[in-house]
């Protein structure tokens, strides 16, 4: 493969790559505002200044300048060599380009600094993006010095309100226009542009429009300063108190790669944003994936019921005992409900109990209704795991969830034992048949239908509070971190399976979610993918 | 009998008894013996305190007890209705410096409960609400609350502030209550407290969008 260098590291590039691209690839930061690898080249913001050594027997390109002679006083006459910007230069093989190591690269990179925070208010304090803002970091690693302008700043438009999520400062905006390629490239709904010229400039949405399609909070996450801030973010948490844990979005069935954002003091998550994955979701995100964090804490089922009525976890598996009593006699009397809202590993463990302990035959699966799906990522299918629970129970494969209820009311069943609280179908239908019947076990995170129609409801933690793997529409095995602490009674879907097994009097061994993943190996697909990308360095965009 | 030497390694090299200095008894002579005149002259000094504070209390003449401390003579104060002055760095309790219109300086930026070691304030960011002149550039603390029997008067979160909002130049300690809650400051209360000048604002004062002095934030007030 070819190759350049770079500061006298040799990097390969593949045909048509830029040199930040290669470079970011490398994990070499070259640093940037406008560039984003996902999107269109601008090369507005002119951050990536590099020098590129002229090729052999070649002079090097020289522009003449003055320079500031503090000796004489005065201007003299001298020369410097042309830089060019690193994401708009394509690489050509033996390329040698100085980044780091060039003098004059590093005074551009301080005056491109200076010239971006002329007017830019440094409102720090005020600002959301502190703490992880490009402008503070850059400053303090290429300019670290104040400005020579005295003059009052440009006042520009403040909180201005783009639409029902967004909220737009252009006196803090760089003008580097992520977000209006955004919109045009990846959202497909070109309504930002950019008005005015010089440091007049700024970001306006089409008249007469809102920004309100599916993906406006990406174009806050693409905004490398606090220019575009998010009114569901906005104001509410510091980034610096608050950890990261990788999960995968339970929005819908594409299974986006994130990062969920929680505050470990107070257990409270705070905002979902994208995590690199270039097979499933590239850079980006919905809005609906990336407000899904709220579920993690919204409509809990705190406490177990029995009944409608909080008990403890103790009554409640001795009432679903109770409940299933005459489970044994006639395994042919029950029907057991996976669930495309829970993970591979709750799965299996009750497909364990069904298949192995119980005999059970009849496998259903539940999940949440079909939805609103498009072209760039989000899917119809808004459960995260509905292929996960198809590979595990292949044989027989599970039926909908509609066709239980049919069975129930033609007398099929007795027994009912469930995974999740959502069902596709009208709650009321679903309640009046699961009521005719001796024993409804429901092991649930969310207050849902399923769960209030059950005679034992056993809390299970919710997606955020356990470490899971889904498979998403592609057949990519994912794997999602625990990030907050299990609120209430709520314990682990498999080991509420485990637990309701051990009380039925079956062998259920499962204690740990090592042995839970240990024991599905064999049917389950590694999640090896997802593991390559965790080793590669990280160089944010 | 030969003296027990201590046997803990810790006080003393192995095996050897300590060494030291030997000081020589007090003699006991007769003067001391008979107890009298020692007694006598340590009255008199009392009584010449006695005359000494109660003639300069009479006359006013009592010596200032910071400044004069360490001259000749007896400074004591009658606390609390006297108090000796604190000097100008002394930490004292918390304020939250104020605008000339009275809303906090405060823009609720967790710089200070960041930099607090003790983990002493909490406090929650706010928004000014749709058509307040100052909506949108400024958010504000919806709740601040310092936990003043947690607090260590570091003055660590004075130093972070970048607003200058947070002082610790009340110059007075905390009351002694008798339950936690009271020791609980809220926004209000750090509010209504003033520097030692009687002043609520800060010596250090900046454009703040809303005051006269300020540019203005809309295109209509600019000027360039």
């Amino acid at each position: 493969m070819a190759t350049i260098k770079i500061d006298g590291r040799e990097i390969p590039f593949e045909q048509g790559d830029t040199i930040i691209k290669a470079a970011h690839r490398a994990g070499i930061d070259i640093p940037h505002y406008c560039w984003h690898p996902g999107l269109s080249v601008a090369a507005n913001c002119r951050m990536c200044l590099v020098e590129v050594a002229p090729p052999p027997g070649r002079p090097a390109l020289q522009l003449d300048i003055l320079r500031w002679d503090p000796e004489k006083k005065d201007y003299v006459p001298a020369r410097k060599p042309k830089l060019v910007p690193a994401c708009q230069q394509a690489c050509a093989p033996g390329m040698e380009v100085l980044s780091e190591g060039s003098d004059h690269v590093e005074e551009a990179r301080g005056a491109v600094q200076e010239l971006l925070l002329l007017n830019h208010p440094v409102d720090c304090p005020i600002c959301d993006q502190a703490g992880e803002c490009r402008l503070q970091d850059y400053w303090l690693e290429h300019q670290g010095t104040g400005k020579r302008m005295q003059q009052e700043v440009v006042h520009k438009p403040k909180a201005v309100v783009f639409g029902p999520t967004i909220v737009y400062d252009a006196e803090r905006c760089i003008v580097c226009t992520r977000c209006v390629r955004f919109t045009a490239e990846i959202a497909k709904d070109p309504i930002l542009s950019v008005r005015e010229r010089g440091n007049l400039n700024e970001i306006v949405v089409s008249p007469d429009r809102e920004l309100d399609h599916d993906y406006t909070l990406m174009t806050e996450h693409v905004c490398p300063v606090g220019a575009l801030t998010s009114k569901d973010f906005r104001f509410k948490a510091r980034v610096w108190f608050l950890r990261s844990a990788r999960t995968i979005c339970q929005g819908c069935a594409t299974g986006c790669n994130a990062y969920l954002d929680y505050d470990p003091r107070t257990n409270t998550p705070h905002r979902h944003r994208p995590r690199d994955n270039e097979e499933v979701n590239k850079y980006w995100m919905c809005d609906e994936g990336m407000l899904s964090y709220k579920r993690a804490v919204e409509g809990r089922l705190g406490a177990a019921l029995v009944g409608g009525e909080d008990a403890s976890l103790e009554d409640a598996l001795a009432a679903a005992k109770d409940q299933l009593a005459g489970i044994k006699d006639d395994p042919a009397r029950v029907a057991v409900v996976l669930s495309a809202q829970h993970s591979n590993e709750d799965n299996y463990a009750l497909l364990t109990l069904a298949k192995t302990f119980i005999g059970a035959k009849d496998l259903y699966v539940s999940g949440r209704p079909l939805g609103r799906g498009d072209e760039i990522l989000m899917s119809e299918d808004k459960n995260p795991n509905t292929l996960g629970v198809m590979q595990l129970a292949n044989a027989p494969a599970p039926k909908p969830i509609a066709a239980l209820f049919d069975a129930i009311k033609a007398g099929k069943y007795s027994f009912v034992i469930a995974l999740g609280a959502e069902i596709e179908v009208e709650a009321k239908d679903a309640e009046s048949a699961l009521s005719k019947l001796k024993g409804v076990v429901t092991i649930a995170a969310h207050d849902g239908p399923l769960a209030r129609a059950a005679h034992v409801a056993l809390p299970a933690t919710a997606w955020a509070e356990q470490d899971g793997t889904y498979v998403n529409r592609q057949g990519l095995a994912q794997k999602s971190e625990r990030a907050l602490k299990a609120r209430g009674d709520a314990r682990p879907g498999w080991e509420l399976v485990s637990k309701l097994g051990k009380e039925l009097g079956y062998a259920m061994t499962f204690k740990t979610l090592a042995e839970v993943r240990r024991a599905m190996t064999p049917e389950a697909p590694a999640p090896s993918r997802d593991a390559d990308r965790a080793a590669k360095p990280e160089v944010s965009a | 009998m030969p003296k027990r030497t201590p046997s803990n390694p810790w006080t003393k090299p192995a095996g050897k008894p300590i060494e030291g200095k030997a000081i020589p008894r007090p003699r006991r002579t007769a003067e001391v013996q008979a107890y009298l005149p020692e007694f006598l002259r340590g009255m008199a000094i009392t009584m010449r305190h006695f005359f000494k504070n109660t003639k300069e209390m009479m006359l006013g003449q009592k010596p200032d007890p910071v400044l004069e401390a360490l001259n000749e003579g007896v400074t004591t104060i009658c606390y609390p209705e006297e108090k000796r002055p604190y000097p100008e760095r002394f930490r004292g309790l918390h304020r939250l410096t104020l605008r000339d219109d009275g809303s906090p300086r405060c823009v609720a930026c967790l710089c200070c409960s960041t930099a607090c070691p003790a983990q002493c304030i909490h406090i929650e960011a706010g928004e000014y609400a749709e058509g307040d002149k100052r909506r949108g550039y400024e958010r504000y603390p919806k709740t601040f609350v310092i936990d003043e029997l947690r607090c260590i008067f570091c003055g660590f979160c004075v130093e972070a502030c970048p607003c200058d909002a947070i002082r610790m130049d009340t110059g007075i300690h905390a009351t002694p209550y008798d339950s936690r809650e009271q020791f609980i400051y809220r926004k209000d209360l750090l509010m209504e407290f003033t520097g030692r000048d009687g002043s609520r604002t800060s010596a250090n004062p900046r454009h703040e969008p809303g005051d006269p002095t300020h540019p203005g934030l809309s295109r209509e007030q600019m000027d360039h």
